[in-house]
């Protein structure tokens, strides 16, 4: 084997690197040099990389690679070696203590007032004492100013992005892989396979009515087109520019025979309701929910339950999720690919998928990830559940996370709506 | 005071005084306020509405909707809006100047116009909410008329429809209307009603060789001014309707800022469709005021 002078030449860069002679961009343009392919490469790198030992201020090696790979191609074999070296050697001490080492955590657009976010950073500083930087700065930043400061600035370690961005992220090879120790409890359709973005918390479409003005009970799609219910129905604004709304059409499809693959028959629906005087041109905003001018208000779950919370009886509103079931869309997190503090943006990961800390999002009313095993083991306190809708009911909803699915019902909506409106 | 030989009212040409080539100078900042507002803007409207937004190759597929009955909703709603819109703020804003310079109180005058200029700017969302508190399904009035036996919602009122709408645009039409036709309406001298009678005019006659023609160019000015305002108008109707009455500008935002249906090359077109609107006004005016002055030079 060593007689290949291809092999013999890896061996000799591989050695060279181990040992400090040369740096990974020097290592790898070697490797690539070669005439390698890519995955071969990052099998390579992954592989020399546990050999060489780190120095603690820079990423845990296998991250490092996709950044500088083309990361579509190089994905497979560096993230697996990732994942495997993270679930084997996990140690929370080892962490705890590599991260308290960095000394502190640099967040971008992850909002203290959003989904209980608070108390979940007030947790870390109790558990860890480490200092969260980046809160005022970049908290309130959009998804997509979240990777224009990962790519730019350099200082996020870790960011709450939309769906779309983290998919995003990877693809431009803006994140790092790391699978959590809670990865198992995570759905398939909600994580990356390679470890890349994971999503922590969703909401559903979900129907806020309120009870002192609707008589009826409303507890799926067609009880919407009851003639009582004349200007009664309202969506969170136009579904062809408000992600709430256009979820809100799409999950009607689900009750009339489309769904994640068809929205068609969502569309088709709204245009009975509004045929029928029952949809109202009112945005289903929280002042006209509390002020009765939108009765029925389809959208997300928590904006829903926080109205209801905010009512406090006046008027009284119930939440509900659809009997047939309804759409959610994730919220996902992820790691800088250059984190200038990787070992506390993985125990970031670790908080923030851990009981305490999903039950805190829950308690703000996001739905968390691991939600189902936290009901499977009791740990959901039967006060918090009874302000929610009950669990079997969101068994029926359907995590979407598939954007070219997103990108096709969007295309549908934007020539089916001007119907619903025009005609 | 202004008399009303001066300013817009002018009827014979105002005499040119020939001035030196600095002058031209002046005009500078208003050449560039005009290259950069109108005439660039209108250039690459143009460029951009023969051009698909995603190749770049020349096509006239963005004019397409020209062709859908269903794509040419928000125009039949912007104009019949506007159209409805501008008739009503003209009419009660006229009538309620004419009145205002007739009472001759300095005071009542004064609270005219402030009222007037603060209720003519009130627009967007606030005025949205504003209407929502008062005329919506279980605004103050709604309810106070439904305690009395009145369900306007029952009698076919719908304040988030194209008829809300109106009276809405009315809300800022009637004052602007106000403001703009006082000044003429004030600059009316007594003096010529006098000699008109003297002379043995009817109230008719005067009406219809001195004051029609003297206002007949601020007049039409206004009614243009009005119906811009309520075509080009956004925020109140989008805060009410949450799209759902498609206007044009509604649309156009669709088009641009909408991820749905986001085509900025249709949105070009939509806009030069509306320019080309816009452009039939001031050209009818221009019309139409010319027959006004030569009434007047008769």
């Amino acid at each position: 084997m060593a007689n290949d002078p291809l092999l013999s030449r890896i061996d000799e860069l591989s050695g060279a690197f181990t040992a400090g002679q040369i740096d990974r961009r020097r290592f790898l343009k070697g490797l690539i040099g070669l005439g390698l392919s890519l995955p071969a490469i990052g099998v390579i790198v992954a592989a020399c990389s546990s050999a060489a030992t780190p120095s603690p201020a820079t990423l845990a090696p296998a991250t490092m690679a996709p950044a500088t790979l083309a990361p579509a191609t190089a994905v497979p074999a560096t993230a697996s070696a990732a994942a495997t070296l993270a679930a084997a050697t996990f140690d929370p001490t080892a962490l705890i203590a590599a991260a308290k080492g960095e000394g502190s955590l640099y967040q971008t657009g992850i909002p203290p007032e959003w989904v209980n976010y608070q108390a979940i950073f007030d947790l870390w500083k109790q558990n860890y004492g480490i200092t969260i930087n980046g809160t005022s700065t970049e908290g309130e930043y959009s998804s997509g100013q979240e990777l224009d400061s990962i790519k730019n600035t350099g200082k996020p370690d870790v960011g709450d992005v939309g769906i779309s961005f983290a998919v995003q992220a990877k693809t431009d090879g803006l994140s790092a892989p790391y699978k959590n120790s809670y990865w198992a409890d995570i759905p398939d359709t909600a994580k990356d396979a390679d470890g890349y973005w994971a999503c922590n918390y969703w909401g559903a479409q979900a129907f806020a009515v309120n009870t002192d003005a609707v008589k009826i009970p409303i507890n799926d799609w067609k009880d919407l087109l009851d003639p009582s219910l004349k200007n009664a129905v309202g969506i969170d604004g136009d579904p062809t520019k408000a992600n709430d709304s256009f979820f809100a059409v799409w999950s009607a499809a689900i009750a009339n025979g489309g769904g994640i693959d068809n929205i068609q028959p969502g569309i088709d629906f709204f245009n009975q309701l509004q045929q029928s005087g029952n949809l109202t041109a009112a945005r289903a905003s929280d002042a006209n929910i509390l002020s009765g001018e939108v009765k029925i208000a389809i959208k997300w779950d928590y904006l829903g339950l926080a109205v209801r919370d905010k009512a406090a009886g006046a008027p009284n509103i119930t939440v509900t999720i659809p009997s047939s079931g309804s759409l959610a869309s994730p919220y996902a997190d992820i790691i800088a690919a250059k984190a200038p503090h990787p070992n506390a943006a993985k125990l970031w990961q670790e908080l923030i998928y851990s009981d305490a800390a999903q039950l805190l999002f829950l308690k703000g009313y996001a739905h968390p990830i691991r939600f189902d095993a936290l009901t499977a083991a009791g740990k959901i306190p039967a006060d918090l559940a009874a302000k929610l809708p009950s669990a079997d009911l969101y068994k029926k909803v359907t995590i979407v996370t598939d954007i070219a699915k997103i990108t096709a019902a969007k295309t549908i909506l934007g020539t089916g709506w001007k119907i619903v409106v025009n005609s | 005071m202004r008399s009303p030989t001066d300013g817009p009212l002018a009827g014979a040409p105002i005499a040119t005084r020939r001035r030196g080539g600095r002058a031209a100078f002046a005009l500078i900042p208003f050449a560039i306020l005009v290259g950069a507002f109108l005439l660039v803007p209108t250039v690459a409207l143009v460029w951009g509405s023969f051009h698909d937004s995603n190749t770049g190759a020349f096509t006239l597929s963005n004019y397409s909707y020209l062709g859908d009955p269903l794509d040419l909703v928000p125009f039949r709603n912007s104009l019949e809006l506007s159209l409805a819109a501008t008739i009503l703020g003209s009419v009660v804003g006229l009538l309620i100047a004419q009145a205002i310079v007739s009472s001759r109180r300095p005071i009542v005058q004064e609270i005219a116009t402030t009222f007037s200029s603060v209720a003519a700017n009130f627009a967007g969302v606030p005025l949205a909410f504003a209407f929502g508190a008062t005329l919506g399904l279980n605004g103050l009035i709604t309810v106070a008329l439904k305690n009395n036996g009145i369900d306007i919602n029952e009698g076919g009122f719908r304040l988030r429809s194209l008829m809300g709408l109106i009276v809405v645009y009315a809300y800022w039409e009637i004052p602007l209307m106000v403001l703009v036709m006082l000044p003429p309406l004030q600059a009316m001298k007594p003096s010529w009603r006098e000699a008109a009678e003297i002379l043995g005019a009817s109230r008719w006659q005067y009406l219809r060789s001195v004051a029609i023609p003297i206002l007949m160019t601020p007049f039409i000015s206004s009614l243009l001014l009005l119906y811009a305002n309520a075509f080009g108008a956004y925020a109140t109707a989008y805060g009410l309707t949450t799209g759902f009455v498609s206007l044009v500008p509604i649309e156009i935002s669709n088009l641009t800022n909408g991820d749905v249906s986001h085509n900025l090359g249709v949105a070009d077109a939509l806009a030069i469709g509306l320019a080309v609107i816009m452009a039939i006004c001031i050209g009818s005016r221009a019309i139409l005021e010319r027959r006004s002055t030569r009434w007047l030079a008769r």
